[in-house]
């Protein structure tokens, strides 16, 4: 996938300080990384973008060398490189620094500075002075003034950030890789980290950016290279192109026939949301029908996993109301009470959330279920074997029977228990959070014309999904989340992904 | 295990057949082990062992450590474990002797000593499911308690002169056979059909392979969790009592050894099935093993002292097994 139709955006003066060529990585044989290419000049800051699953992070760990690539190869200063370890790119001048911020929290600020070099010491013994002094120059060169004998932890979410950059140039960072480095700072914060961004790239530090924030990209940034589907597929001067080209660029082709048609939505009512509020989760109302695919869209930490965990009661929430079926819920929920109420949620991690994978089939199903195959506190295994080979025959779980553990079946199997587990409890409103993730296409679609059927029957389904065509396909009418509210409502039938995209960065037109 | 319809292609069922073989060799290693062991003293002491008298000594011997055991089984199914069941049972044994002493009711000091069995529980499951505090720190801290209590109530000595009547529960007999191994049956079974038969057991194994999944099923993972710590400070308590009575005295720590000696026995009974996880039929071939073990080895005229090395040695074993079964999985 080479991109010469343009001029090479930048006059290459220099060889490039990083620069990976015709990258392949595959995981258990699914391509995350089909032949990728970036360039990054010294004195460069390099925005990486592309939505979720495009493969930025794939890319990022093999340049950092976590992982070591298939094939291509990377050059370092113009120069073949091989990283065998974190260590070895360290050493060579590659450095990330990751979302969770990778400070100590339990050492001092100068610790931290230093950490993973040589201590000055003698004997063994650490030199206070020395150590404090050779931090505080990491940190002078970034104009930063931070107690070096304060704890790391005790320090603000910008100080953590500058004390993480200044222990990347401690180790002489001649590329320095920022993934989401603005995601917990506030606007002053932001202002005050792009500073020190643009100080070393005067210094002649390649920066290569990863983030979200388009509109910090464009304020930032010199060059663009947007991935989609494990490919590089442009890039550009940010100078020369616009945010909404570059959304549309992101994205990439759309729908197909995997989804089944549209129902009809009642107008009964069956869960009112108002001004609710919690974790992640800012004064969002709305309502969800009867038979309806109620989708959820926006970019990962938008809030939408986190409302869904609050409206299955497994995660609190500090405000606002829950009606479900004409009934206002108590104010603390349990995840118990909530199936009670009818709200039952299949949730985002299969493997971890999902199900028990050393547990049979029907154990599984019947964990939800307990109340209804028990008399007195005592299960019945007959009504257990009869419950699990009902859902199994109702979404057709490929076993060798309801005994067999969990953990040996497909990921669209063990989905499909999870699903099972919940639609004996006979919902009211079905939380899917990701219903698809990691599934093979054709039990995707099956999943897509069981979530139609639900709503057929009345359930209003409610599933948040990263995937937007995913989203646009399987459902009726589609929210929008960025930062925690809701930005937009758009009907699903002939909505189109830059209109999604647009509310999903925040951007109210 | 896997062992009814097998796939349609041939060689899947070889797979299958030879996988289910290696299982069975390191699931039947903890079954195989105590066979062996049996067999060793056996052709050892051919007189004496599998006699009648010493058989049923063995099963004397281990009936309080099957009863505490058993208490701990209960909490290792969901995860944790405590620290503090010999404590607690020693505890509950020096309460009820001390108020038997002081003249009161057998009544009376049974039920105060299943009171403190019931109330160390609760403090355990409080700290453990809603303070969240680690299973470690929390029964570790109960258990030095305790302990200390322990020695308060028997003034730190130890009491004796307990009524026949209470001695006769843990020195009695019915059918020539000590009532402590009726009690220690009747308890085993209680919990072995508790685990596998009720919904509470369903919910402690479900929190037991995932606490997240258990809960987003609607499991209300703190009472669960604080219900089997109660339980297992009860059982304790049962366990302390017998201990006392079979003993006809109580002191502060008596119970102290049935603590690792009953994470022991668990262990090895999770190398028993095939998931790995906590179960009352594995603990009892633990718990037989541990019994086996000390009962064959005085007989032999093993110094004590070699007997708890080679118990540590075992622990190891069962470990080691253990994490090979998970590794497989």
């Amino acid at each position: 996938m080479t991109i010469t139709e343009e001029e090479p955006p930048v006059v290459v003066a220099a060889p490039p300080a990083l620069e990976a060529v015709d990258i392949v990585k595959s995981f258990d044989g699914v391509h995350a990384l089909k032949g990728v290419r970036l360039s990054v000049q010294p004195g460069e800051i390099h925005a990486l973008l592309g939505e979720n699953g495009a493969g930025k992070s794939t890319l990022i760990k093999i340049v950092t060398g976590l992982y070591s690539p298939d094939s291509g190869e990377i050059r370092r200063g113009g120069e073949t490189v091989e990283f065998a370890n974190v260590r070895a790119a360290h050493q060579a001048g590659v450095v990330a620094l990751y979302q969770e911020l990778s400070i100590v929290p339990t050492i001092s600020v100068a610790e931290n500075v230093l950490l993973g070099e040589q201590l000055p010491s003698r004997a063994g013994i650490v030199k206070g002075r020395a150590l404090r002094r050779r931090a505080g120059e990491q940190l002078a060169r970034l104009q930063q003034k931070i107690p070096l004998r304060k704890l790391a932890g005790d320090l603000s979410p910008v100080q953590q950030t500058m004390v993480a950059v200044a222990r990347a140039l401690a180790t002489d960072a001649r590329v320095l890789i920022l993934d989401e480095p603005t995601a917990s700072l506030t606007e002053t914060e932001i202002r005050e980290v792009f500073a020190v961004l643009r100080a070393l790239r005067e210094e002649g530090v390649a920066i290569v950016y990863v983030s979200h924030r388009l509109e910090e990209v464009f304020e930032l940034c010199d060059r663009l290279t947007i991935m989609r589907n494990g490919e590089t597929i442009v890039t550009k001067n940010v100078a020369d192109t616009t945010i909404d080209e570059v959304i549309s660029t992101m994205v990439g082709r759309s729908a197909d026939s995997l989804y089944p048609e549209r129902g009809t939505a009642t107008k009964d009512v069956v869960l009112t949301v108002e001004h609710l509020n919690g974790r992640r989760v800012k004064d969002v109302s709305f309502q969800a029908y009867a038979g309806e695919v109620l989708g959820i869209g926006g970019l990962a930490g938008s809030g939408r996993s986190e409302l869904l965990r609050i409206l299955a009661g497994a995660q609190g929430h500090k405000g606002g109301t829950i009606t479900v079926g004409g009934v206002p819920l108590r104010r603390r929920s349990a995840v118990g009470r909530m199936l009670d109420s009818g709200v039952a949620l299949v949730p985002e991690e299969r493997r971890s959330q999902g199900v028990l994978l050393g547990t049979s089939i029907q154990d599984n199903i019947a964990l939800a279920n307990l109340g209804s195959v028990s008399r007195a506190g005592v299960v019945s295994g007959r009504q257990i074997a009869q419950m699990a080979k009902r859902g199994m025959a109702d979404l057709q779980i490929k076993a060798r029977s309801p005994k067999q553990t969990v953990g040996e079946l497909s990921g669209g199997n063990q989905q499909k228990v999870v699903l099972a587990k919940m639609l004996a409890r006979r919902p009211k409103v079905l939380l899917m959070d990701e219903p698809t993730r990691g599934i093979d296409v054709g039990t995707k679609a099956e999943i897509y014309r069981l979530i139609r059927e639900l709503a057929a029957q009345g359930t209003a389904v409610i599933a948040v999904s990263s995937e937007l065509p995913e989203l646009i396909g399987m459902s009726d009418r589609i929210l929008i989340m960025h930062e925690g509210s809701i930005s937009g409502e758009v009907a699903a039938e002939g909505a189109d992904d830059e209109i999604l995209l647009s509310y999903a960065y925040g951007r109210s037109e | 295990m896997t062992t009814q319809k097998e796939s349609t292609t041939t060689t899947a069922v070889v797979v299958q057949q030879s996988k289910a073989a290696g299982r069975l060799l390191i699931s039947g290693g903890t079954v195989v082990a105590l066979i062996l062991l049996i067999l060793f003293f056996f052709l050892m002491r051919p007189d004496t062992f599998l006699s009648f008298v010493n058989v049923r000594n063995i099963l004397y011997q281990i009936s309080i450590l099957a009863i505490i055991a058993g208490a701990q089984t209960i909490v290792m199914v969901l995860g944790d474990f405590d620290l503090s069941v010999g404590a607690t049972s020693s505890l509950a044994g020096a309460v009820t002797s001390v108020l038997l002493l002081q003249e009161n009711g057998l009544g009376v000091a049974l039920l105060a000593g299943l009171a403190v069995g019931l109330i160390v529980g609760l403090v355990n499951g409080i700290l453990i499911a809603y303070l969240k505090m680690s299973a470690f720190v929390a029964t570790l801290a109960t258990m030095t308690s305790v302990i200390g209590l322990g020695y308060l109530v028997t003034g730190g000595t130890t009491v004796f002169g307990m009524p026949a009547e209470f001695n006769q529960l843990g020195q009695g007999r019915f059918l020539n056979i000590p009532l402590p191994v009726y009690f220690a049956v009747a308890i085993s079974v209680l919990i072995w059909a508790g685990l596998r038969f009720t919904t509470v057991g369903r919910r402690w194994y479900a929190i037991g392979g995932n606490v997240e999944v258990a809960r987003l099923s609607g499991v209300n993972v703190r009472f669960a969790r604080l219900l089997a710590f109660t339980l297992a400070g009860i059982i304790s308590a049962i366990g302390g009592i017998l201990l006392a009575a079979r003993l006809g005295s109580a002191a502060a720590e008596q119970g102290g050894d049935n603590t690792l000696f009953s994470v022991a026995a668990v262990f090895l009974g999770m190398t028993v099935i095939r998931s790995g996880a906590a179960n009352l039929v594995g603990t009892m071939i633990g718990v037989a093993i541990i019994g086996v073990m000390s009962n064959g080895l005085n007989i032999l005229g093993v110094n004590a002292y070699v007997q708890q090395v080679v118990t540590g040695l075992i622990i190891i074993a069962a470990v080691t097994l253990s994490s090979l079964k998970t590794r497989e999985t």
